[in-house]
This record gives structure tokens, C-alpha cells and sequence, in this order.
């Protein structure tokens, strides 16, 4: 089997067609195609203000939240439509989670932010289930080690880094299938940042990851595919290794050779 | 002007100068103007009594050796005489001598102090000019001089206050030698009638503020329990639901009962709410007095629904985006998002505007005048009368009193007693603010 029929054997979890996205006037995506294939790292690259974040909350839904906002076009969760009548959004969302740019645990303790999902959607049995949800979350986040003594303190006084690894933590919590993430280490120092992309290399053996980055290293490091965006179009979308070594638009090249401007 | 000189000395290259031209126009503005403003509140504080010492002085020995009360009724005739006014004795000449001389030192003194002023202001003003150089460090000045008017402004403010509490602490303490401490704090009746005569019926008087504390926090009571959902549940739909064309339709009506003068609270509540709360309880066979606390409380809880709404709005609203995006990221509903996330992180801040609110209740007056009356009723039963400290201290000191009978020194008592009550609930509300405010940072 060559390659390509492999690739047209794996379904995409995430089916993008003919996405357009509005702020009021604002023409912020245009005609957005995109297959996301199931536990891989997909990044999504590009210059400043060209829609990567808005693409990414079209996954799921968190658009929803902005009154001027609107879109068309077709977005496919395993083949359902994430914009129909009747699909439930916080079903949705539980399936498919998020973790911000700027780390925001709850002003809680780390317990409770981390049993936050678990409890809303009703995982877990009893305590000992939770208390087993809370464990298995903090470890395979990494952060287990350094917190099981406190896990009564507040998750605010973490450091940076150990608050974005609890928001990682909050959000498999809920066990979803898909994990976006929008510029998760753009506030962190090196240490940090190369802790949490190790864990994002480990997730990916369960998760589907779409991450946004401004880090063409970080990248080039981790996804297995690559989109460019530029001016809300995809201008190019594949393997990350051909891009990085042999990008077919002239965009490209000079955005991640670092001549864009 | 000096701002202008300062540009000239460097030739108009304004980096050369330590500050900014600006500054240096400020310095010969402040230093020059000052001190004639000081000079002008000095003549109108002190000078009346001024020209009223001179006069004195200037008066034969025969005035000067009379009595304090008389010196001040031969006075009072010469200001009279002086502006043309009805006087109190026969015109002599002496006096019309002694009025003469009156407004000549008036006039002259008025003059002084102008012209010193004008004077003092010029001087200043050349002075400074003339130190107006490059290397004249004027930003500090004006800096410091600036601090020091707001040093003086804010003591102001603190004097006031000061002087208004240590005046409560010395007639309450005047108070608490005509009666007990215990009594007052613990006595459960209240009838501060203090006869004329010592035969006449009830000639003690009776001072126990409890049955007055109880109606107060009976009426605050209702007035929360009426506020504080509508306030808050208001203030969640402002926050959380209404879109932004609801919001600036609904909002500013909301802050319109705020507007409302607590008087038409007041005859709403004895006019119309009071009526309807007496016919309802005749219709379930209940006996209710038409003056009621139940009235009053739902009328002032209505008055601080805005308050409560407006406060709890900008808590509500400073609790960070990302909260909720994290929320609702996590899959979260609405109502899940506000009640497990938004409300604790808000709710200090929430309490808070609770407290205020409360304060602003206690101290409300013209509601309960109106709507509960003046009957010190020690009760829980909010279908009867009751009255408040605030409105027994109305009553205390409205028409004729002796200033020193125990009647009217009580009113001090229950001020300072209420006073004390407020600042407490006030501290409280502001340590929970602080607390708020640092949780984000
Ligand atoms: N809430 C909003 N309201 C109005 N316009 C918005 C909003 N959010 C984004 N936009 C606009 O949509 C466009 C795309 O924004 P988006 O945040 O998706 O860019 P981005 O690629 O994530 O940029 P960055 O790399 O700086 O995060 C921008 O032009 C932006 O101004
Ligand atoms: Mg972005």
C-alpha cells in the first residue's frame, strides 16, 4: 500500500469546508478547507491577526460567546456536524477541549480545578472516582509530583508554567477526544515551554492536538502536519517536514525562513 | 509669562531648560497667587472681628468696662446703624461717633488687605520672574507645592471628621451622666419623654435604645431580603445575558430609582404600599397596623436595589474573560459558569456591596418616618410599628429642647451608637474589596 491510500483509509476527525467567519464587518476567514487527522499534532502557523485562533475556536464553538461573530461553511466532528440544529454545545466542548494562551486555572483549589469538568458533565462515580480522575490527570500532565502535597492550595499560586500543565490537566480531565491549543507556551521561559511540548508529544498517543504557535521550531518539533495561514486563507496545508524543507509557495518559505514582512 | 521668559533665557532650545517651560508657568502662577489668596481668606475670616476690636479699642472706657453681654448689644448697634438697620437705644452721638469710626476702619482695613495682597502677589510674582533661570529646578516645586495643597485639602477632610466624632464622643459621654450605660445599651423600653415638672407623670424618661436597634435591623432586614435578590439577579442578567441593546435601555433605568429623593419614597410607601399591605392582611383576617415595618422595609429595599445592582454589576463584570472562557471551554453551561465560577470569584465583592447597601438602610430616615412611624415597639413581628434609631433622633431634636435635658443628649448617643455600627459594617465591605481586588493581579 502506498502512502496516499493510507491516508484516505484514516478518516479525519475534523472535516473543515468553505468556512467563513465574520466580526461584524470584519472578513476574518475565508473559505477554509482543513482535514484533521485523528492522534496527530496538527500546527497552525502565520503571521499576527491572520485567523488562527478564530479557526480554532470554530472547533468548538467558543465563538459562539462573541455576539458579532458569525459563520458559514461546514465544520465535521467524526462526521457530524458541529453547527447543526442538534448538536448540544456542551457536549461539544467536553468532547473537544481548550487550553488559552494565558494560563487562567480558577481562583480554586488544584483539586478543584482539575474535578471542574469531571463534575460538571457527571464522570465520576464517587470521590474515590474523582479522586482518581484528579490523580491520573496530574500525572500523565506531569504536574503529579510537584503538587501532591497542596492539592488544597489555590491553582493562582502556581508558577506559570505548572498553571498552564494544570490547565492541561483540567481539560484531559474531561477525557476528550480532541485538545486545542492556542499559543500554550507564548508566556513561558524555555524550561517550561520544553516541559509542556515533551507532554504534548506524550498526549498525542490519545489526543488529537490542533496547536497554534508562534515558534517555528516548536512546530517544526512537534506537529506531524503544518497549515500556513495568511489573511484568513490557507495558503498551504501538509506534511510538516515538506514544509519546513520544501514549502511550494513563496509565502511560506519566507515566513518560516523569517523574511515575512 | 515665566513660562515664556524660561524660553526665552535658552534661546527658545527648550531641552537646555531642567523642566518643562510648562512648569516654570505654573511656579510664577502658584507662588505669586497664593499667597494673596491666603492674604484674601485671612480678611474675610478674621475681618469682622478685626474692625470690631479696632472700634472697641477706639471706644471710651465707659463701653470697654461694661458687661460681655452689653459690650456685644452696643456692638450689634453699631453694625446696624452701620448698614441702616433699626437700633436698639436712642441715637447719641456717641454712637453715631463710634459708627463712623466703625466703617472709616472698615474701609481702611478693606483697603489694606487689598492692597497688601495685590502687593504681595506682584512682589512674589517679580521675584519669581526674576528667578526664573535654566537651572532653576521649577518641576520640583511645583511638585511641591502641589502635594502640599492636596495635604492641606485631605486634612480638611480629616479635621471634619475628627471634629464631628469627638463631638458625638463628648455629648454621648455628657448623656452617660444622666443615665447608665447598661441602660441605654441593654434597657429594653424607650420613652425619652423627660417631664417639665418633677410631679408630672413619667418625669424619668426611659432610655433603652434596644427596642430602637431591633427596628432598625428589622426594616434593614426586609430591605435586604427584598434587594438582594433583585439587585443581584438583576445585576447577573445585565452582566451575563442582555445584549448590549438591552443593557443601555435597561441599565440607566435601573439607576433612575436611584435618582428618585428618598421623600417619594417615603409617601409611596405610606400611601400606597402600607394601604395595600393592611387590605390584603384584612382579606386572610390579619390585624395589621397601617403603619407597618413590613412597608417601610419593602420600600427601602426597593430604594437600594440600584445600589446593590449597579455594585455587583462591576464586580460581576471584572471577573476576568478568561474565567469564563476556561468555563466555558470546559464544556460548561451558563448558569454552571455563573454559579461555579463567575459568583465566587465575584462574591467578595458581592458581600461587599451587601454591606454597603445595609449601611445605606440603616441610615435611611424619611421611609420609616413615613411608612413605620414613631412607635419604639420591641418586636420581630414586621406587621407592626416599629421605629429606628435614625428616626428617634429626628424626633429628639425637631421643635424646642433644652440642650442639656438627658432627651436631647441621647440623640448624640444613638448617633455615635449608630455611627460606630456603620463604620464597622463600612470596614468590613472595604477589607473585602481590598481582598477582591488583589485576587487577580
Ligand atoms: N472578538 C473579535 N471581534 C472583532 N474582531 C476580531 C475579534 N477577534 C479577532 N478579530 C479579528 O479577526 C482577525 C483574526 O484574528 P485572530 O485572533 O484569529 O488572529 P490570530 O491569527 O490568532 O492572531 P495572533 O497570532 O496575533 O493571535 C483579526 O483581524 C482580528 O482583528
Ligand atoms: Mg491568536
Amino acid at each position: 500500500m502506498d502512502k496516499t491510500t493510507v491516508q484516505e483509509l484514516i478518516q479525519p476527525t475534523i472535516k473543515a469546508r468553505n468556512v467563513d467567519v465574520y466580526y461584524g464587518e470584519t472578513h476574518a476567514l475565508m473559505g477554509i478547507d482543513l482535514d484533521i487527522a485523528p492522534k496527530t499534532v496538527t500546527a497552525l502557523i502565520g503571521p499576527s491577526g491572520c485567523g488562527k485562533s478564530t479557526f480554532l475556536r470554530c472547533i468548538n464553538r467558543m465563538n459562539d460567546t462573541i455576539p458579532s461573530c458569525r459563520m458559514t461553511g461546514k465544520i465535521t466532528l467524526d462526521g457530524e456536524d458541529i453547527y447543526s440544529k442538534n448538536i448540544d454545545v456542551v457536549q461539544l466542548r467536553a468532547k473537544v477541549g481548550m487550553v488559552f494562551q494565558k494560563a487562567n486555572p480558577f481562583p480554586k483549589s488544584i483539586y478543584d480545578n482539575v474535578a471542574y469538568g469531571p463534575r460538571i458533565h457527571g464522570l465520576a462515580a464517587d470521590d474515590k472516582d474523582l479522586d482518581e480522575i484528579v490523580f491520573s490527570s496530574l500525572q500523565r500532565s506531569g504536574l503529579w509530583n510537584e503538587v501532591k502535597d497542596r492539592l488544597d492550595k489555590s491553582g493562582t499560586a502556581l508558577s506559570g508554567g505548572q498553571q498552564q500543565r494544570l490547565c492541561i490537566a483540567r481539560t484531559i480531565a474531561v477525557n476528550p477526544e480532541v485538545i486545542l491549543m492556542d499559543e500554550p507556551c507564548s508566556a513561558l521561559d524555555p524550561i517550561a515551554t520544553a516541559i509542556i511540548e515533551e507532554l504534548i508529544a506524550d498526549l498525542k498517543e490519545r489526543f488529537t492536538i490542533v496547536i497554534v504557535t508562534h515558534s517555528m521550531q516548536q512546530a517544526a518539533r512537534l506537529s506531524q502536519k503544518t497549515a500556513f495561514f495568511h489573511l484568513g486563507k490557507i495558503l498551504e496545508f501538509g506534511d510538516t517536514s515538506e514544509i519546513f524543507t520544501n514549502p511550494r509557495v513563496e509565502k511560506t518559505k519566507d515566513y518560516i525562513t523569517g523574511r515575512y514582512g | 509669562m515665566g513660562r515664556k521668559k524660561a524660553v526665552l533665557s535658552v534661546n527658545g532650545k527648550i531641552r537646555d531648560l531642567h523642566s518643562l517651560p510648562g512648569h516654570y508657568g505654573w511656579f510664577t502662577a502658584l507662588t505669586s497667587f497664593l499667597p494673596g489668596l491666603f492674604i484674601v481668606l485671612v480678611w474675610i475670616i478674621f475681618g469682622s472681628n478685626l474692625v470690631d476690636n479696632f472700634t472697641l479699642a477706639a471706644l471710651g472706657d465707659e463701653i470697654r468696662s461694661l458687661s460681655n453681654f452689653d459690650r456685644a448689644l452696643y456692638m450689634n448697634d453699631i453694625h446696624n446703624l452701620a448698614i441702616g438697620d433699626a437700633i436698639s437705644r436712642p441715637l447719641t452721638n456717641s454712637l453715631n461717633n463710634a459708627t463712623n469710626f466703625y466703617l472709616r476702619t472698615q474701609n481702611n482695613l478693606l483697603w489694606i488687605f487689598t492692597l497688601s495682597a495685590i502687593g504681595v502677589s506682584s512682589l512674589l510674582a517679580i521675584f519669581s520672574f526674576r528667578k526664573i533661570s535654566p537651572e532653576l529646578r521649577s518641576r520640583n516645586l511645583v511638585e511641591r507645592l502641589i502635594i502640599i495643597m492636596l495635604v492641606i485639602s485631605s486634612s480638611i477632610a480629616i479635621l471634619i471628621t475628627i471634629g464631628i466624632v469627638s463631638s458625638l464622643i463628648v455629648e454621648t459621654l455628657r448623656f452617660l451622666e444622666h443615665v447608665s450605660l447598661s441602660e441605654f445599651l441593654l434597657g429594653l423600653k424607650w420613652s425619652p419623654q423627660t417631664a417639665l415638672r418633677a410631679d408630672q407623670v413619667g418625669s424619668s424618661g426611659s432610655f433603652g435604645a434596644i427596642p430602637l436597634f431591633t427596628g432598625t435591623l428589622l426594616i434593614t432586614f426586609i430591605a435586604l431580603l427584598v434587594a438582594v435578590p433583585v439587585g443581584l439577579f438583576s445585576a447577573i442578567y445585565m452582566t451575563e445575558f442582555a445584549s448590549p441593546n438591552a443593557r443601555i435601555f435597561f441599565k440607566p433605568l435601573l439607576e433612575l430609582l436611584a435618582g428618585i429623593p428618598t421623600v417619594v419614597y417615603g409617601f409611596f410607601a405610606a400611601l400606597v404600599v402600607a394601604p395595600v399591605i393592611r387590605n390584603s392582611g384584612e382579606v386572610i383576617g390579619l390585624e395589621i397596623a397601617s403603619e407597618s415595618a413590613l412597608a417601610a422595609g419593602l420600600v427601602m429595599g426597593i430604594m437600594i436595589i440600584p445600589l446593590i445592582s449597579s455594585l455587583s454589576d462591576d464586580v460581576i463584570s471584572s471577573v476576568p474573560q478568561s474565567l469564563r472562557d476556561a468555563s466555558y471551554g470546559l464544556g460548561a453551561t451558563k448558569t454552571e459558569t455563573i454559579v461555579n465560577v463567575i459568583l465566587p470569584s465575584a462574591l467578595p465583592g458581592i458581600v461587599s456591596a451587601f454591606l454597603l447597601a445595609a449601611s445605606r438602610a440603616i441610615g435611611e430616615t424619611m421611609i420609616v418616618v413615613m411608612a413605620a412611624g414613631m412607635a419604639a415597639n420591641l418586636t420581630a413581628n414586621p406587621l407592626e410599628a416599629v421605629t429606628t434609631v435614625t428616626v428617634q433622633i429626628l424626633a429628639l431634636l425637631t421643635g424646642d429642647q433644652e440642650f442639656d435635658s438627658a432627651k436631647t443628649l441621647s440623640a448624640f448617643a444613638l448617633g455615635l451608637a449608630l455611627f460606630t455600627i456603620t463604620l464597622f459594617l463600612n470596614f468590613i465591605a472595604l477589607k473585602l474589596v481590598r481582598k477582591y481586588q488583589e485576587q487577580y493581579d
